[in-house]
């Protein structure tokens, strides 16, 4: 028996969210885990330090396997893509965006052979720091890969580069006005990289501390404590300095999303109706054009964005046909995403202060037990701020141009392979975290006491 | 001549000698396991290259065919589902394998097999893809569909056994196992002989005069290995690479101009105007970027063994 359209499009939007959302696991940990070893091992050689370079090779070891199932898990995003959202996949290979997943498989190419350099032939290099300048060129095809990506993202929420009206005048048919370099830089793009990058890294961070501090606390081998307390050391420092960022730029995020796309603010702090001296409402949803439930705080939403664009008279849903608003759940995901990132901020506050304090924090057990919870709500505010991005934006795959059920492929024929994905992700994902540690734990110690 | 075809077909090309020199790889893991460790100093460094030219092979492809995108997803994507398990299952075997430390039950050698099916399946998935693309045998243009049933005719069949021969034929080259000289000309020669036979019952005019480059190519090959004074030349890997790619990019009358069955004219769906002239200046500056990371890659391998250095 056939499946029906409707049910198939919301399998295929789940589809991808999970996909997209276990993606990002790998990749988070990926950023982190190369800021780490190539701090590592500049930190070995500059100290002169056996443990650090001891550290830089376990993780590199680590590294291989991230890169490796989160290249193939990225394969499996590209493809999918086309064979779920064809409809938009065309439009993206019709237009600029294209041009930046050319260039983001250019990044890749980067990253790929400069690991394999860094890690494959590591006692070939004659000078320590020409070995470290290939961890930058790996960072680099890392970060680069990933801002690439986001860039696309950008593009989706605020498109550009292509001859809007006409497109859909002609019913998604005819693509014309193409500038293919303009989605490089599109009204979003600057604030979205920046926020995507240092959420992406915090979140990473915190994910692969919460692995040290657990071992920390956990082992009673002198030199395996010195090796976790100095990964610590950095990863508090890489954290301390991406939460402050991750503030700074979500605040920037939010403004540009009051000016490039008023619904999405709208919903996201749950206005009916546009007006001056709105209120900051929270956890509760618009019912008949009236705020229900949850609490508000006056005025506070109004000074927010005064402070950060100027403008004074902010957006409502009535503004704009009921059809085209998301799901107003959104409020409630960037809520608990913006009380998670004060919870986190307030925990790197208490660490800094313990560093300033000379206190050491990386080995206060007290410390670092809250590090492991906090390491889950890192990731739990990143998952649900990507969650209210591309929830928030729809029911549109590109604002404003194209919806996702224009875009989907709704074949019954998908619902099989879909499952066994779905299935295969619940494995591969938790496989690979173990096999994270097993090959950390598992590798020739060499730590000197 | 269509540029762009020729960019995205030269990107192909290297995917599919990369994947092809895994699957003989592949085949001597399950085969020869104890004489493992010719196969695995290939394997181990090249997976993630071969992985990375699969993403290139994938995105030049969709900026080269927007107009593709539609039908090929509703024809292929169950298709394409089952690829993509099976590339996350070998991305994930082989480099949990490379640094597993023996624990309980599970070992370097069952997750180094586990790779070597996964690459296995994951060649033959190509193969029926890329004979569907060359003869459009079980595609169905009209309602979008694919059918492995109708897949299933003596060319396909054909295309697929000769392929694989050629690649069992050839893995003693590539890794050099004089052990197995004697069957390097019969197994590649029926290869041939089987690949060419294919063509012909898909549809006898893919036989082209240009089908001759291929077929001497690849016997030169086993017989340049099979006389001692000469198989220094085609056992050093970067050689054989090379001349497997360009048996492969002398294949594309195979799909150019027309694929599936003459079915589709391929300078019909490749992108023209502005899209036309980035794809070619991004190539010509991502193709700078490569060819010089590639030559810092050759001058620090030949400096030191291939070895993991942790």
């Amino acid at each position: 028996m056939a499946a029906d359209p409707v049910s198939m499009l919301s399998f295929v939007r789940f589809l991808f969210a999970f996909t997209i959302g276990s993606h990002i696991l790998l990749v988070s940990t990926s950023i982190a885990l190369v800021f780490l070893i190539s701090i590592s091992e500049f930190l070995s050689i500059r100290k002169n330090d056996p443990v650090y370079e001891a550290l830089a090779r376990r993780l590199s070891k680590v590294f291989v396997i991230s890169f490796g199932v989160g290249t193939a898990s990225g394969i499996v995003m590209a493809v999918e893509l086309v064979g779920l959202f064809p409809s938009f996949m065309t439009l993206v290979a019709s237009t600029g965006a294209m041009v930046l997943l050319y260039a983001e498989v250019s990044a890749f190419f980067l990253e790929v052979l400069a690991l394999v350099l860094y890690v494959y032939y590591w006692n070939t290099f004659r000078g320590r720091y020409s070995h470290w300048v290939v961890s930058l060129f790996v960072v680099t095809g890392t970060l680069a890969s990933a801002v690439f990506i986001t860039m696309v993202n950008a593009w989706m929420n605020t498109p550009n580069g292509f001859d809007v009206s006409s497109f859909i005048s002609s019913g998604l048919k005819t693509i014309t006005g193409v500038e293919p370099f303009a989605a490089f830089l599109t009204a979003s793009t600057a604030i979205q990289v920046f926020h995507v990058s240092v959420t992406t890294l915090f979140a990473g961070t915190m994910v692969i501390g919460a692995y040290f501090a657990y071992w920390f606390v956990r082992s009673r081998d002198d030199g395996e404590k010195a090796m976790y307390s100095r990964a610590l050391k950095i990863l508090g420092a890489v954290a301390i300095i991406t939460i402050i960022l991750s503030g700074i730029s979500g605040s920037e995020e939010m403004g540009s999303l009051l000016v490039n796309q008023p619904l999405k603010y709208a919903a996201l702090d749950a206005n009916p109706v546009p007006g001056t001296n709105l209120p900051d409402r929270f956890f509760g949803s618009v019912v008949g054009g009236n705020y229900v439930g949850g609490f508000s705080v006056p005025g506070m939403q109004a000074l927010l964005a005064r402070f950060e664009t100027g403008v004074t008279t902010l957006p409502g849903l009535s503004q704009f046909p009921a059809n085209t608003w998301p799901p107003l759940l959104v409020n409630t995901t960037f809520n608990v995403m913006t009380a998670g990132g004060l919870a986190l901020g307030l925990f790197m506050f208490a660490f800094f202060v313990s560093l300033v304090r000379k206190r050491r924090p990386y080995e206060s057990r007290r410390l670092l037990y809250i590090w492991i919870p906090a390491a889950a709500l890192a990731m739990l505010v990143y998952e649900l701020g990507w969650a209210t991005d591309e929830v928030g934006r729809q029911p549109w795959i590109v604002y404003n141009v194209m919806t996702v059920a224009q875009a989907a492929n709704t074949s019954d024929a998908l619902l099989i392979p879909g499952i066994v994905v779905v299935l295969f992700y619940l494995a591969v994902i938790p496989v690979t975290f173990y096999f994270y540690s097993r090959v950390f734990q598992g590798s020739d110690k060499g730590v000197p006491a | 001549m269509n540029g762009i075809f020729e960019v995205n077909y030269a990107a192909f090309s290297v995917f599919a000698t990369l994947l092809i020199t895994e699957i003989m790889g592949a085949v001597g893991l399950i085969i020869a396991w104890p004489s493992r460790s010719k196969v695995l100093d290939y394997l181990v460094p090249i997976w993630e290259v071969t992985g990375t030219f699969g993403a290139f092979w994938v995105v030049t492809g969709d900026f080269a065919y927007p107009a593709l995108l539609v039908p090929v997803s509703a024809i292929f994507a169950p298709l394409l589902i089952v690829f993509l398990i099976l590339w996350v299952a070998r991305g994930a075997s082989i480099s949990f394998a490379e640094f597993i430390t023996k624990r309980g039950w599970l070992d370097e050698e069952k997750l180094y097999k586990s790779y070597a099916v996964s690459t296995i399946v994951l060649g033959l998935v190509v193969l029926v893809l890329l004979s569907a693309l060359v003869g459009g045998q079980g595609v169905n243009l009209t309602s979008g569909s694919f059918s492995i049933v109708s897949w299933a005719t003596a060319g396909s069949l054909v295309f697929v056994i000769g392929t694989l021969l050629l690649a069992v034929g050839l893995a003693p080259v590539f890794f050099d196992l004089s052990a197995l000289r004697n069957l390097i000309i019969p197994l590649s020669g029926l290869g041939v002989v089987l690949s060419v036979l294919s063509y012909w019952l898909m549809s006898p005019g893919l036989l082209t005069p240009w089908m001759a480059i291929p077929v001497l190519l690849t016997l030169a090959v086993g017989a340049l290995y099979a006389w001692r004074r000469t198989s220094k030349l085609v056992t050093n890997k970067v050689a054989f690479l090379a001349v497997l790619s360009v048996i492969i990019f002398s294949l594309q009358p195979l799909v150019y101009p027309n694929a599936i069955g003459k079915a589709l004219s391929i300078d019909a769906v490749t992108t023209t105007g502005a899209m036309a002239d980035a794809f070619f200046s991004v190539t010509l500056v991502g193709g700078i970027l490569l060819a010089l990371m590639l030559s810092f890659y050759v001058v620090v391998a030949a400096r030191g063994p291939s070895g993991p250095g942790l």
